[in-house]
Parts: C-alpha cells; structure tokens; sequence
C-alpha cells in the first residue's frame, strides 16, 4: 500500500502529481498485430516517456491501489482504484468496506468510463444563441457574480441531486450567503415514499434491514438485487440468506406486476394486479390471524374484510398461495418483509407501504430483521435525499417565473421530468440559468451557462450513504489520477469559490476545496475517534482507509404498530380506453439514464430480456397474442400525456394488463453512446402523485398500444430458442428436498 | 459417423496442401546469432561508457575517475528492472540527483541540456532500443531474481544476455535479435535449476520444456527449460 | 505446432489432461459457480470487459452475432409451457469452460490455441490465422472472433477512452479470436511472484476478475491441485471427477443430493468449471 509520506505529498501538492504521473508509454495496450515477425519492432521510433519524479511506490509495470468512494449512484460502495502508470485502468471493491466488501456492480466499475468518456464538457461554455462559446472561468465567475446582483435570495434556486458530507455544507452556506432557502434536492427514482413510511412504521426512514438474517423475505416489488437502495451490499446478505441460517436455506417471495431481477431470483414469483399489493398485505395479515396470530384490535379492525376470497379476487393471487405464504410466514420466523417502489409507485403508495411495514409489525419482524441504523453525528453531513416533490414545487415557481438565476448540478430533469410536467417549457422562464454539468445533457443544453466538472475520479469529496451497513462512515472521494482535461473544475472548488465572491473573509483560510476538506476532518477529529492522534497521521490513514468509520449510536426503533390511518382504495377499475397500466421499470445499471452514455452498460444485455442498446415494450405473450403482437413489432404507446414508440418483446414476467418500458434510454443529447437510442418513458408519464408525500406516482400511468405496422430486429443476446435450454442439461434446479446444503462446502 | 471421420480426414489433407506456410514456420529458428539493431539517436548522448565502464580498461589499477568509467551498476539506475516486469527508464530526478553535485561536469553540453528539462520539469524524450512487438511480454524481474540474485551473477553479465555489452557503448544499441527462436536458443539450454538458489516447485520438470520430457541427466539435476507455453509471454 | 505436427502427434494432442505423465504439477486452475447464488446482475461481465481490454462493438454489431463477452450470463425460462415464470428465471454464467480434452484445440490448423501445463486452454493471438474452426467445434460457443479492428475504431476506444486498456492484456487486432482466460494476467503474475519465492500461489492470492466482482460471491476460483483450495474442496464434496464424462453420483436411481454438474460433460470436452445447481423452496 501507500506510504504515509507519499500520500502528504500526493496530497497537498496537487500539481506535484502531474510530474510523477507521466505516462510511461504504454506499448502494451497497443494493437497486438496477427501474424509472426518482427513486424511491430520499431527500434528507435517508439518514444518511452519517463518520470520527472517518481515517488517510491511508483514503479512502471506495477499498479497502485487508491481508495476512494463510487460515485455511480448513492449507495456509497467503497472502491479500489488500480492505478497504472498514471492511468486509473479498473474500480474494485475495497474489502475493508460495511457496504460493499470488496465487491461491486457493473453500474460501479463503469465509473471509468464516466471518467474517460469522449463525451465530457471541457470547457466553460456561455451561450451566444444556439451554440455554446468557450469562455474562461474567471468570466465564467464574474458573470455569475454579475447576475446575482441586485437579485433577492428568493429569486435564486438551486436544484441538485442528492448530496452529502462537505458538499452539502457548503452548497448550503452558498445558498445562505445569497440569502436563498430554494435548495430543491431531485431524484426521479428515489425511495421518497419509503422514507416517509418507514419513518412513521419505524421511527426513522431508513433502518437497517437484516436480509441475512431472515429465514423468509417477502418483498412487494422491492429490487435489492437490481437498483433498490444498496444492491451491492443486499446482494452479499442475499448470498449469506441462500447459504442459510442455521442450515436452512432462505425463502425469497417476491410480490410485482413486473418481474425485476429480484423477482427472478425469486422460490416464488407471485405476479399481481397493478397497485393492490397493500390489499395483499392487508390479506396476509387477516389470515395470519385467522391462523391463530395476535393481532392487536385496530389491526384486526383495519384488516377486517380483507378474507382470502375478496383479497385473491382482488390482486390476482390465488388462494392456494395465499395460504402457502402465510403458513412459511408463521412457521420459519424471524422473516422480512420489504416494501419497493413498485409497491409505492400509485397515488396510494403510501398506504400500500403503510399495509407492507404493518406486516413486519405483526410478524415481530421489527429489531430482528429490521434495526435501527446508525447515523452520522454531524446533522449538516447527512445526505440531502431527493425525491420528486421538490421538482414539482420547482416546476410550479418557475413556471410562475418566480427565478432570475437558477443553479442545475447532478441531475437532468429535462430527460426525468414527466411529460407532463412541461419542465422544458417552464424552464426557459428563468432568468439565467447555470449548470455544472459533466457531459453536455439535456437540462444542460438548455442553460445560459454550463461549466464543466472533474469526474469524480479526479476530484476530492466526502460522502456520507443514505443506507448505513454497519454502525457509520463518511466515505473519503480522492483522486485516483491527474485531471484528464486542463478546464474543467471539481464541484467543491466552484462552491468555494462561489461563497468567496459573498463572504471572502469567511474562507479565506481555504486555498482551495481540499484544503477546506482537510481543515473540516481535522477539526472534527475527535469526535471522529482520532482525537489522540496527530493531524497528519490522521489525515494519512483517513486517505489510506477512503472510509471514516464510527461508531453506531444505538438508537431505538420507536414504530407505531398501529393501522390508524390505514385506508387503502379498492383495486383500480378498467380503464376503457386506456387499458394498460404502463410500468416504467427501473434497471440495475441504467437507472434514471444519467449514465446511459458510457458504453459497457449499454452494451451490457438487460439480465432478464438479454436486449441491448435499445428500448422495448415488455408485454405478456398471451396478451399479444390475442392483439396479434409478435416479437420486434413496434408499438404505439400513448398515454394521455403523450406517446412513444418502441419494439415490443414477449416477457411472461408480467401481468398481462400491464407493459413495461426501461427508463434510461431515448437520450436527445448526453453523448455519442446515449444519443439516438431507445425511448423516453418519462415523457408520456401522467402528472399523479402520492396522495400522502407528493411524490410522483411512477406506476399510475395508463397507457394504450397499437401497432404501427412495422417489424424490426430486436438486438438482444438470448438465442434463437428463446432461452429455452431444449431439453439439454445445462442451467438445471432442485428443490430443496432433494439437497442437503448443511454438508456443503 | 465413419463418413464424417473420412470428410474430416479430407480437410486435413486439404489444410495440409495450403497451409504449408504454416508447416514450415512451425518452430521458430533457434538462433544464438547477435543482430546489431540500428543505430538510435536519442535526444541526449547518454555515455554507457562513462557510467558503467570500467575504471580504466588498460590498467585495472588506476582509478583515475577523468579516464574510463565509474563502475556503476546496472541496477543503480535501473531500479525497476528487479522489482517489475517491465524496466522502464529511470526518473530523470535520478540523473538529477548525482548531477546536481557534480560541478566539475556541470557546463559539458549533455548535462546542460539534461538540467533544461529538469529545471523545466519535462520528462525526456527517450528512444525505446529493445522494443518487443506489442504482443510479447518478457518479465525482468523474473531473469534478475534467478541470475543476480539467486546464482549471484554479475548483473552487468546478467542484463548482458540480452543487452549486449552495454558498458561499452555511449547511447545503448541493440545487439541481439530478441526474437523468439532465439529466446528459445537459450531456454533450450540446460539451465541446472535445483542449483543453489534454484526453486523447484512439485514436479514440474516436464513442463519445463516446449514439447517432450527431458530426461533427467546422469547427474540428477532437473533441466529447467524455461516458459513451457506460449501464454508465459503472449498473452 | 503446425498441421503435419498436429497429425504426427494427434493422440498426444487429443489426450486429456491430466494423464499419468503429465500430472497437473503443481498448478491445475479450476473454478465452480454456485447458480443459486448467482443473480444474474452482470457485474461479472462488465468486470471481465474492464480487465480483459474487450471492444464494445455496438448495436449494429451486436445484432450480427458479433458482440465481444467473454463472460456472458444466459437466461433461461423453464422448458414447460407456464403462463408466468413462477420460480424466476434462470442465470448461467458461461464463459470459455477450458476443457482438459478442449474441441477447439484440435481443430486449429496452426496450434494458436493449445494446452498449457497448468490446465488452461491458451490462445495465442500472434499465432492466429482466423479460420474459426475452433470456434465452429466449441459446444459452449464461447469464442469470440474479431470480425474488425477494433483498436482503430473510433467508435470503440475513441481518444481519451484508449486509456482505459488494460497494459497487461493484448489488444486484439481484426482477424483473430479471443476468449475467456482465466485472467491469464493474473495468474502468471502470481505464479511468478510465487516462483521467486520458492512456493506455490496460496488460495486466495489470485483471483479472476469477474470472482473479485460478483456480489454474492457465487464464483469460486483457485488451484484444483491444492488440497487447501476451496475449489478443489467444492469439487470433492459434490464429488465432480474430472476425467470421466459421467459422474458416478449421477448413476445412483433417483439422483443424487449433491448440486455439482458439469455442462455438455457427456461431449467429454471434461470442462474445468463446475456449476452448482439452483436450488427452489419445496415449501412455497
């Protein structure tokens, strides 16, 4: 590993680095010619550029491990750079790391190619019409100072995606120091309405939840595998589920109108009609006390009604299962019950995630399965969530043209706004609008102003996670190599030196954001746990680690165990004219499609329809064959915001009232690899929200198909069969009578 | 299933008439020939000579340090080369380093111009002279740790084997061919390996050679053949 | 190893490995995926494109039949009609299964892909002549043929991206075909920095790429020789031999308990990955 000296002089020298990163040559990497001979021997043609200075440990042929912090969603994984030669070649996990163990997702170990893609801003560009005019940044800094005077804080907003640690703090100083409060914190997919729920079932929104621990997990749509929270880390507890406690192995019910990847890792795949997933629980719950479980009196009162018949009737799901299900719940506990956002996706989502959390209360599941969190003892570090409710209020005042400046970073709520939000328009009524953006995306092509941002592999940061593994952390972001372009600047520099043009005197001790970075983590040293040690050694091994951990404040799980409150609406009537409800489905690596441009996850088969580089319609087959649908016909997807057009693929994964398009996809901008491919779901969303939080109701859209009398050829990689094995022994199962896991290796 | 193997037996015959090229290149030439390599002009005239020459070639004796070399190590410089596989060139801080003490050499052309690019912090565009197609990978660490370090051979020796005699020439030149066959020359070469410092691992004595067992000699000593597949360099 | 040499030594060349004179000493590298494990999520399979330098061949390509995955998850429905997939679907892992008795050996007419002494099925770029034969006899279909020059696209390593690649690992020009090895890199790495210290690599020092990735850990990589190894104690568990093409447990009337198989083994390619079977709850 690193030596300590080393570190200060990566450190606190930025620009020293420069010199003893030089690239060495790197023939290696070059074109292996086919052919014998001597044919690529160039003697004396080829340049090897050595070192100026090379530190110790930095040896040609020979990698260098950094650690830092992913920076590809919000889990917070820990990773390990490989760093060769100058160059950061590969991300791994690093071991030592509550949350990810060493491992990591396909989403994380594209960072990379976030970090060298083609397609980054470079410079600061200021629109002069149509076209962008590269300007310096002292212009750039001056023409935002220029803008902002004379203008009240409320005329000012800033909408981010979720932050954390000192970004956060200073964001928020910024903003105090323009006298603004308009912070609006956006996520298009986010946990919002879990929150809430899980703040009143369980006293804080997001508790730690034990799958690990479970002998059954009955998850309503919940993706842990995929893009549900913390996938890396729920994949290695779901790992340790299969292998069992205390020999048996865990049982994994998954409960969805849409099969996710959680769901097709599922013993029982349990398909239900569209938004009465809460009715389920409601149903579970009655026939667990029908069996002979203590249900306190509102809880039976609220459940009441709820009989297996009218409850099957309702979602779709037999009784025969309904009974299977609560006999595994009452007999194998502790088990899990987890609810997603397929479940909370409706105008009553919250109620659905209200009647799921009521379920774990009954089960006794809560302090066993579900436990308190830890969380950082510095309340300004905690992540700012985002959800959907705040670009709603965002959309609304601008509309009203309530901005004259206007700050986007981290967020692209011209692709992810729905349709029928109008966002674009409302937009062009602010007044001046700034993004700091990485690659040149829809929102940013609409700004006045776009500066350019350091990949997070070049820039410095702290990061606090939403979802806490084991006790706390504030995870370390340091760069794993020199920066790739000459003008492009880190988010916590600009913020700095945003606040400087307010209150100069007030940072004037902080040359730059790393600085301010290292004087905060020294200051909180102590509390940290490193008060005995001194400030460079800390500042050495915090570098070393990438991780700050702390120890967890025990705090108690207060719920409420109580159904008042608890209304949920009857199943939802046909629509006539639109008859399906559209489920705009969430993956794994494409998410919200802010990382849509870096080629391995376009590239990378969907694991459940194997397509690539494109859009498809999910539908059941037996669905399209009654509409005479095959496979690569394209389909008109309308809604009553607008319509979309893609290839549809046979999925028996799903309900048949139901289709399913990715989000992600259908870029208009963003970069070579993104633009032009697929379609955009969130263009034809509905403007519904959750009755209770305001968050947009993803999954209440309803939508009607029809063929526009074209055929293509559906890019995909499952063979001609379909993924049919034929006969041939090759993906083979047993059940569990039949093995004997406890003699396993 | 006969008429299948009859086809598969005309394919062959089919192969063998065209793919003659390939039949007669099936072993590369097994060559001990040196090959000088052309001469490079490199952006400094770094005397090997002077640094690692003999102290005076005519009279062992003096030590005049004007006249001759300076005895230098190979290793001095060239660090990497023991602890990686690729050898790299030194950092030019290393020149720096003894350099900036050396007054009385301080105004001679090539050190004027190797402090332009120090003082400019500029990295020095060397020539490569050994350079290998990109497909091939040698492993130095891996030579030097049985040689200098494991048989105690001189590294100026050592390095010898492939570099040539690199104390005697100013800016270094390659003088031997460095293709396969004769790599191979050498590999074939009985390299006694359970020798003092040698690293027998399980029973490996006949992997250890490109095609067939040796057999062991009358001595007893296993023969270590060198690389026993083409993934040890191509890969 | 050209054609005339191939046909002279043809019974040595179609032997198995290993055999009583050539024992795997002290190296016989070996893997065994637990599919229950597994979740399909393709962290493998990117982790194999950022360590193995493979092109992104994009969608007009990919729709040829060209895409580049050495390490590619296949999803399978039950063979049964069923109105929906009540038990999930099914994830394999599939990547070159370096068989002991490899078909694509063979096969090559100029000896670019051969058995090397520690068990692996090696492909020599430089050697390659691009007939495809080896790829025609593979019953896995997990080789992969350059069908363009990927290294001068523009498309697929534009500027700044080429500085992703991997020094340690060719980059293949057009013409040539390439598949999973094993991260070959990474083994002879290790293999070397054990020679030098006059030992063999530990269990656990070396791990291949799409191993040190997966999320729940359903990979298991290591030396099968080594009694320490955790491979070699999966396999003697399930009782998987490695030189038969039937496994003796699977004779037993109603099938074994044990969840060990080997894909396509009755072709006797005697594949060195061993796959664990998915297992369902009886009770649900």
């Amino acid at each position: 590993m690193i030596d300590s000296s080393s570190i200060k002089q990566l450190a606190g020298h930025p620009f020293d680095r420069r010199d003893f990163l030089k690239v060495l040559g790197w023939s290696g990497a070059a074109v292996a010619l086919s052919g014998c001979g001597n044919t690529s021997i160039e003697n004396g043609k080829e340049t090897v550029v050595s070192y100026v200075e090379a530190a110790d440990y930095v040896i040609p042929g020979v990698a260098v491990y950094y650690n830092s912090t992913c920076a590809q969603c919000d889990a917070g994984c820990n990773i390990n750079g490989r760093v060769r030669e100058g160059r950061v070649l590969k991300l791994e996990g690093n071991a030592a790391s509550a949350i990810n163990r060493g491992k990591m997702c396909g989403l994380g170990q594209a960072g990379v190619q976030h970090h060298y893609n083609p397609d980054r801003v470079r410079e600061p560009l200021l629109r002069k019409g149509d076209k962008g005019e590269t300007i310096s940044w002292d212009k750039a800094y001056a023409l935002i100072a220029e803008k902002l005077n004379g203008v009240s804080g409320e005329q000012v907003a800033f909408l981010s995606g979720a932050v954390s640690g000192h970004l956060k703090v200073l964001l928020g100083n910024y903003l105090e120091s323009l006298g603004s409060k308009n912070l609006y914190v956006y996520e298009a997919v986010a946990p919002a309405v879990q929150r809430a729920a899980n703040k009143k079932a369980y006293g804080t929104e997001m508790p730690r939840f034990n799958i690990n621990k479970a002998k059954v997990v009955l998850s309503f749509g919940a993706d842990f595998l995929g893009s549900w929270v913390s996938p890396v880390h729920f994949s290695q507890q779901y790992a340790q589920f299969r292998k069992g406690v205390d020999g048996q192995r865990g049982v994994l019910v998954q409960v969805e109108s849409k099969m996710t990847l959680t769901g097709a890792n599922a013993d029982r795949w349990l398909v239900v009609r569209p938004g009465t997933e809460g009715i389920l629980a409601l149903g579970i719950i009655n026939a667990l006390g029908a069996s002979g479980v203590t249900l306190s009196g509102d809880v039976a009162a609220a459940v009441q009604g709820y009989d297996k018949a009218r409850v099957s009737n309702d979602t779709g799901v037999s009784v025969e299962h309904l009974d299977k299900l609560v006999a595994l719940l009452k007999e194998r506990t502790p088990s899990l019950v987890l609810a997603g956002s397929a479940a909370e996706g409706y105008a009553h989502g919250s109620q659905n995630a209200a009647a799921i959390n009521l379920l774990n209360q009954v089960l006794g599941n809560v302090g066993k399965t579900i436990e308190a969190s830890a969380s950082v003892p510095f309340p300004q570090m905690i992540p700012a969530k985002g959800n959907t409710a705040a670009l709603k209020t965002l959309n609304d005042d601008l509309a009203a043209g309530k901005y004259k400046v206007l700050f986007t970073y981290a967020t692209n709520p011209v692709f992810t706004a729905p349709g029928s939000m109008k966002f674009k328009a409302n937009l062009a009524k602010a007044g001046f609008k700034v993004a700091f953006a990485h690659y040149l995306d829809e929102t940013a092509l609409e700004a006045d102003l776009v500066l350019p941002l350091d990949s997070a592999l070049e820039d410095w940061g702290t990061q606090v996670p939403e979802y806490m593994a084991e006790g706390a952390q504030i995870n370390i972001q340091q760069p794993l190599m020199e920066k790739l372009h000459a003008n492009t600047q880190g988010m916590g520099d600009i913020l700095l030196t945003l606040v400087k043009q307010r209150e100069a005197d007030k940072y004037k001790d902080f040359a730059d954001y790393y600085g301010y970075l290292r004087g905060s983590l020294l200051t909180i040293k102590g509390a940290l746990g490193s008060g005995g040690t001194d400030d460079d050694t800390f500042w050495d091994e915090t570098l070393t680690s990438g991780i700050i951990k702390l120890a967890g404040s025990a705090e108690q799980l207060s719920g409420n165990a109580s159904a008042a409150g608890l209304q949920l609406p009857a199943a939802a009537a046909a629509d006539a004219q639109y008859s399906f409800h559209l489920i705009p489905s969430v993956t794994a690596y494409l998410r919200d499609g802010r990382h849509t441009n870096q080629p391995w996850l376009q590239e990378s088969p969907d694991p459940l329809t194997t397509i690539v580089w494109d859009s498809w319609v999910e539908i059941h087959p037996k669905k399209a064959a009654e509409l005479g649908i095959v496979e690569g016909d394209v389909l008109e997807v309308s809604s009553r915001t607008g319509s979309i057009r893609a290839q549809a693929y046979l999925f028996p994964g799903i309900h048949p009232d139901a289709i399913s398009i990715p989000l992600g996809r259908g870029h208009e901008a963003l970069g070579r690899y993104a633009k032009g491919y697929g379609v955009n779901p969130f263009q034809i969303l509905d403007a519904v929200f959750d009755q209770e939080t305001g968050e947009l109701a993803l999954h209440e859209t309803r939508v009607k198909i029809s063929k526009v009398g074209q055929r293509i050829i559906v890019v995909k990689d499952e063979g001609a069969a379909g993924g049919k094995p034929e006969q041939r022994r090759i993906a083979l199962s047993k059940s569990t009578d039949q093995v004997k896991l406890s003699e396993e290796v | 299933m006969h008429r299948f193997l009859r086809l598969s037996f005309m394919l062959m015959g089919l192969l063998v008439a065209s793919g003659s090229y390939a039949a007669d290149t099936q072993k590369p030439t097994l060559t001990t020939e040196d090959d000088l390599g052309p001469q490079v002009t490199q952006p400094i005239e770094f005397p090997h000579y002077r640094h690692a020459g003999l102290k005076n070639p005519d009279d062992p004796t003096n030590s005049d340090p004007s006249k001759g070399g300076m005895e230098i190590d190979c290793q001095y410089c060239h660090t990497y080369a023991r602890r990686s596989a690729v050898a790299g060139i030194p950092p030019l801080q290393k020149c720096i380093g003894c350099h900036q003490n050396i007054e009385s050499v301080r105004n001679k052309p090539r050190i004027v111009e190797l402090f332009k690019y120090w003082d400019a912090k500029k990295a020095i565009p060397w020539k490569k002279v050994h350079d290998l197609p990109d497909f091939v990978r040698f492993n130095h660490e891996r030579h030097i740790k049985r040689f200098v370090e494991q048989q105690n051979r001189p590294t100026q020796e050592a390095c010898g084997y492939c570099h040539g005699d690199v104390k005697s020439m100013t800016v270094a030149r390659r003088s031997k061919s460095l293709a396969m066959g004769w790599c191979a020359s050498c590999h074939e070469k009985n390299h006694p390996v359970t020798a003092e410092g040698g690293t027998p691992i399980g029973n490996q004595a006949y992997w250890y050679k490109f095609q067939k067992p040796v057999v062991a000699s009358s001595d007893g000593v296993v023969k270590a053949q060198g690389p026993n597949d083409c993934w040890h360099c191509h890969k | 190893m050209s054609v005339s040499n191939l046909l002279e030594n043809w019974s040595q060349f179609r032997h198995f490995h290993p055999v009583d004179d050539k024992p795997h000493d002290p190296y016989k590298w070996a893997m065994s995926i637990d599919i229950d494990a597994c979740s399909g999520c393709n962290a493998c399979s990117v982790a194999c494109y950022a360590e193995n330098n493979i092109p992104v061949v994009g969608k007009e390509r990919f729709q040829h039949g060209q895409q580049m995955h050495w390490m590619r998850i296949e999803r399978y429905w039950p063979d049964h009609d069923f109105d929906f997939p009540e038990q999930g679907a099914e994830f394999l892992p599939m990547m070159c299964q370096q068989c002991e008795a490899a078909p694509c050996e063979t096969v090559c007419p100029v000896g670019a892909t051969n058995h090397t002494a520690d068990g692996l099925n090696s492909q020599i770029y430089n050697r390659c002549i691009g007939s495809r034969y080896c790829s025609a006899n593979c019953p896995f279909k997990v080789r992969y043929f350059n069908w363009y020059d990927y290294p001068t696209d523009e498309t697929v390593w534009p500027a700044e991206m080429n500085r992703q690649l991997n020094p340690d690992v060719s980059v293949r020009g057009k013409g040539v075909m390439e598949k999973c090895t094993f991260c070959v890199q990474r083994l002879r790495a290790a293999e070397v920095t054990a020679k030098g210290e006059g030992r063999i690599v530990r269990e656990g020092e070396v791990q291949t790429a799409c191993q040190q990735a997966c999320p729940t850990s359903a990979i298991s990589f290591g030396n099968l020789v080594d009694p320490e190894s955790r491979v070699h104690k999966q396999w003697q568990a399930q009782q998987v031999e490695m030189n038969v093409d039937e496994q003796e447990k699977d004779k037993e009337p109603g099938g074994s308990h044990l969840r060990g198989y080997r894909i396509l083994e009755e072709l006797r390619p005697y594949p060195s990955v061993m796959y664990l079977e998915r297992v369902r709850e009886s009770a649900i």
